[in-house]
């Protein structure tokens, strides 16, 4: 039963798992539209049915949900990048200061923040092919790195404001009924997913993530491959960073703090497997929207309104949404490992 | 087996569905909604409590929500989801001014009425500023109590909270400027913020005195700050020989003040600050407060006077140690 | 000598750091502020002795500064409460090996993988903190700083404690059959196994000591101090690890020491103090804590590289 399982049990278990998510998103809106939409003093309905809410949904999620997209392609070759959210930090103050100090235009700053964000992607990349270095360590010292710039460069203190409402229009307007945005994170969304899911590279990455040392052996550029994700990660975090200081109208050193976190969680969430070679474009919008839904709809919760906390709620509950998820992933195969052994339960290593 | 949770699911969110949606009537009491810029921080707690007062005696709601750690980013999020929710009134105060500005001025334009306290917004982007003190009172007042105590001579250092924060920016620029003007003799040598940490404020302060042997005092401008530099100079052994002022809160320095660590604590009545800026920000909802008023007179507090769209605190206290057992907050 | 050469570099590097001081900033060696700079940094070695055993046995916990927090916090409330001190530190302990234990279990008992487990506890209990504390200080009774000693025999003594217990780390691991069954595991898990070494036990009971040093390093954090803020624990993890790396002790697990950690923590804690003593400006630590940590695995790389060939 094991042994036949293998290619087919994959693809149902990451069906299985993305059809869950689904239902869990569905019944999460459903409950935050019931419970989270009220009429307040004057009449009007707000809250969580509101479409406003339902377009700040959209708009908060772009940028944990680039992070994510960039980050899902490194976690199917079973690397891992702690550096995107001070990146983003870093991209957003070199922006403003391209802008604001150098004078530069707009579209020519966000060309040299892209250009940043492909820089410090490509030490990521460099150091990880190169020297054949744990993603996690290279990626934990240019996570202080990235950061450490940003904030020695402004001394902590400058904050770049006042940009134009042409650039503002990015982050905080809309554009054919959509935040525009979310335009942008629709396009991203479809690049990632035809890289991951329709060309060679897509399989390669996956092959690197279940064997580095056997896609070696079966010919595939694996240096080169792995250079190409994490340089992804680093022009999409400066896309984020754009996106980020248009947003909230200002860019300052400790822009997207923390947002590594959020990230990880989704694309696990989503269904990704940390250990690498599994994982679908899909489910990590699932767990993008997942995340952002929960969080938004907690926020309207009247209950939770009163208890003057829905941000440490909902990040309360990513991290136990997050554990039930694994628990649940590896739980079925525990059962019938034991119930295929009784005595000698000896479960298989999921690596 | 599979399909099991697939059909409790569905079954589930269908039955949420035909609810759905289903309104529920939010209670008919005034909502106000207060932003402090770090809620974990005593002096908003102080803040929290006055304003809890005025709601109680104004039956209003209040939310009080805001960031654990000063983030510019967290507080715009916060006033996002109060616009959804459809508050009467928020009031703010600012980590940035610039970057809150915008979520202020989407929630005045679905009508919701802004009031800001303790750090002020773009003017635009809010009707009145609760200012518990000039920033030239403040910057006056503490560069004044440093020279007095160091006979207007020696060196410096001063502890911020982050160089970002707009309300500290200008009460810096306001020592400095009394300082070139006044006190020729003294030198600021060091400027270093805490992040609102009392522990960062302790290492820095540690650190400021063994790099500058001669130093002399060390101001702290935010609540944070004292203490922590307080604990520094204790642990030091310098009591006495560096000096500790700044402004902080009663509760958290009394312990130093009276050991001698620290000498003076410069502060205004915070928990008043809170009151005040609730009773300002239900008459402006109520449209009882329009911009030109003269003076507004707030509950028990009495009257305060307008200047602009200013409304006026008082006057910054000095906490010492004659006087600061007289105050609880 | 090949052996400790990764150690020795690192003390090299530390070594040379403080010469620099010696001669451009006499200051920094003042017996005060020093033993201040050292007490300060006790708590952290306690919690990099326990990272070190985790990373040995190849896995890693980075929910270490929630638990720090959450520990810090509940300690400070008991003692709050009246409790005696000894068994404040004793209910720190608990707690700590209590969410240590949380992660073991997934972790050990389920495989589930180390980084995204803590991940999820690191941020599940710093936002639960908050949101029942909504960040707020606690202020501790008087009898409790420095456990009722004097100030300067109370730092002393954390320092010595500290000193002591890493001590004790380097005999076990090397000496004590735990300490090389947690190399063994870290080395290679089938062949412990097959060597009679249950490594699912081993993993667990790491993350339990793990805890429990965290909720002891959180109690020798807040006796140092009348109040204890709930954020203290922020941005902890990164702290030890970055020593723990840098100290030369491998990510992949089965190779490195406690001495080596011991550099490492020794030269990153004396990035800030130099900045001061230098006139640069403060921003610049995080910076370069960052190049030490990418210098250090750089360092690896292209060492095992030279090997490889």
């Amino acid at each position: 039963m094991r042994t036949a399982s293998t290619n087919s049990a994959w693809k149902s278990a990451v069906f299985s798992h993305e059809g869950i998510l689904f239902l869990v998103l569905v019944a999460e809106w459903v409950f935050f539209y019931h419970f989270g939409t009220t009429v307040n003093r004057h009449d009007v309905v707000v809250g969580f049915g509101t479409i406003d809410r339902q377009f700040d949904i959209l708009r908060h999620s772009c940028e944990i949900g680039l992070l994510a997209l960039a980050l899902t392609p490194i976690i199917l070759t079973a690397g891992i990048d702690l550096s995107v959210g001070s990146l983003l930090g870093l991209c957003a103050i070199l922006f403003g200061m391209l802008w604001h100090d150098a004078g530069l235009s707009i579209p020519v700053a966000a060309a040299g923040a892209l250009v940043v964000g492909a820089l410090g992607g490509g030490l990521n990349a460099l150091l990880i092919t190169w020297l054949r270095l744990p993603p996690l360590i290279v990626t934990l010292g240019t996570y202080s790195l990235f950061r450490g710039l940003a904030e020695a460069i402004t001394r902590g203190a400058v904050t770049y404001t006042d940009f134009p409402a042409s650039f503002l229009f990015l982050g905080q307007e809309r554009w054919y009924g959509l935040p525009t945005q979310a335009w942008i994170f629709l396009a991203v969304a479809a690049l990632v997913g035809l890289l991951v899911h329709r060309t060679t590279y897509g399989r390669s990455f996956r092959a690197i993530g279940f064997s580095p040392e056997g896609a070696r052996y079966a010919g595939l550029p694996v240096g080169r491959r792995l250079a190409l994700v994490y340089l992804i990660a680093g022009v999409v975090s400066a896309l984020a960073a754009l996106i980020y200081t248009s947003r909230l109208g200002q860019a300052k050193a400790d822009a997207g703090t923390g947002y590594e976190l959020f990230a990880i969680t989704a694309v696990v969430l989503g269904g990704t497997s940390i250990f690498g070679g599994v994982g679908s474009v899909t489910g990590t919008l699932l767990g993008v929207a997942a995340i952002a839904v929960l969080k938004n709809g907690l926020a309207c919760l009247p209950v939770v309104m009163r208890m003057n906390g829905a941000e440490e709620l909902s990040g309360m509950l990513t991290g136990a949404l997050l554990l039930l998820a694994l628990t649940g992933s590896v739980l079925p195969k525990y059962l019938s490992n034991w119930r295929a052994s009784h005595h000698s339960a000896r479960p298989q290593t999921p690596t | 087996m599979k399909y099991l949770p697939f059909r409790l699911l569905l079954a589930l969110s269908l039955a949420f569905a035909a609810l759905a949606p289903a309104v529920h009537a939010a209670d008919q009491k005034l909502v106000v909604a207060m932003l402090p810029k770090a809620k974990g921080n005593a002096y908003f707690i102080s803040c929290k409590a006055g304003a809890e007062k005025a709601a109680k005696e104004l039956g209003v709601t209040l939310l009080f929500d805001g960031p654990t750690d000063s983030n510019a980013a967290k507080q715009n999020e916060i006033i996002e989801n109060w616009i959804t929710l459809g508050v009467d009134v928020i009031v703010a105060a600012c980590e940035n001014k610039e970057g809150i500005s915008t979520a202020l001025r989407k929630a005045q334009k679905q009508g919701i009425k802004v009031v800001t306290y303790d750090a002020d917004a773009l003017p635009d982007s809010r009707t009145f500023f609760v200012n518990q003190a000039t920033p030239e009172g403040i910057g006056y007042s503490l560069m004044d109590e440093a020279a007095r105590l160091t006979n207007s001579e020696g060196e410096f250092a001063i502890i911020t909270a982050s160089l970002t924060a707009s309300n500290q920016r200008e009460w810096m620029k306001y020592i400095q400027a009394r300082l070139t003007e006044k006190y020729p003799k003294m030198k600021l040598v060091l400027t270093r913020p805490c992040d609102d940490l009392k522990d960062k404020a302790q290492s820095e302060a540690t650190a400021m005195m063994s790099a500058n042997p001669n130093l002399k005092l060390i101001m702290a401008i935010c609540s944070p700050g004292v203490p922590g530099a307080a604990e520094a100079v204790k642990q030091a052994g310098k009591t006495g020989k560096v000096k500790v002022i700044g402004l902080g809160l009663p509760n958290e320095n009394k312990r130093y003040v009276h050991e001698g660590v620290t000498d003076s604590v410069i502060l205004w009545n915070t928990m008043d600050l809170g009151y005040l800026s609730t009773y300002a920000g239900v008459a402006v909802a109520k449209n009882e407060l329009k911009p030109g008023a003269k003076s507004f007179k707030a509950g028990t507090l009495g009257t305060f006077e307008i200047q602009g769209d200013n409304i006026l605190l008082g006057k910054p206290f000095i906490f010492n140690q004659g006087n600061i057992d007289q105050f609880d907050f | 000598m090949n052996r400790y050469f990764r150690e020795l570099s690192v003390a090299g590097a530390l070594g040379l750091l403080l010469a620099l001081l010696a001669v451009v900033a006499p200051a920094f060696y003042q017996p005060q502020p020093l033993l201040s700079l050292a007490t300060r940094e006790a708590p952290t070695l306690v919690v990099a002795c326990g990272m070190a055993l985790v990373i040995i046995c190849r896995q890693i916990d980075i929910s270490v500064g929630s638990q720090f927090s959450v520990c810090s916090v509940g300690a400070g409330l008991l003692a709050a409460h009246g409790w005696p001190a000894g068994l404040v530190l004793l209910a720190s302990v608990s707690i700590g090996a209590l969410l240590g234990a949380f992660n073991g279990v997934l972790i050990a008992g389920l495989r589930l993988p180390s980084i995204v487990v803590t991940l999820a506890t690191l941020v599940s209990l710093r936002q639960g903190l908050n949101l029942v504390r909504q960040g707020e200080f606690v202020n501790l009774p008087d009898g409790l700083q420095w456990f009722g000693l004097s100030q300067t025999d109370g730092q002393w003594t954390l320092v010595a404690f500290a000193l002591g217990l890493l001590l004790v780390f380097a005999v076990a691991l090397r000496y004590l059959s735990a300490g090389r069954f947690v190399y063994a595991v870290g080395t290679d898990t089938e062949a412990a196994r097959l060597a009679g070494i249950n490594p699912q036990r081993v993993t667990f009971a790491v993350f339990v000591l793990m805890g429990a040093l965290t909720g002891l390093a959180a109690m020798m954090n807040i006796i140092q101090s009348p109040q204890v803020q709930p954020l203290s624990g922020n941005g902890l993890e990164l702290k030890v690890i970055a020593a723990v790396v840098v100290g030369g002790v491998a990510i992949s697990g089965g190779r490195g020491s406690v001495w080596g950690m011991f550099a490492g923590l020794l030269l990153l804690a004396c990035v800030s103090p130099t900045l001061t003593h230098l006139h640069i400006e403060a921003y610049w630590e995080k910076a370069i804590q960052g190049a030490i940590i990418l210098l250090a695995v750089v360092a690896d790389g292209l060492r095992s590289r030279k090997e490889n060939r």
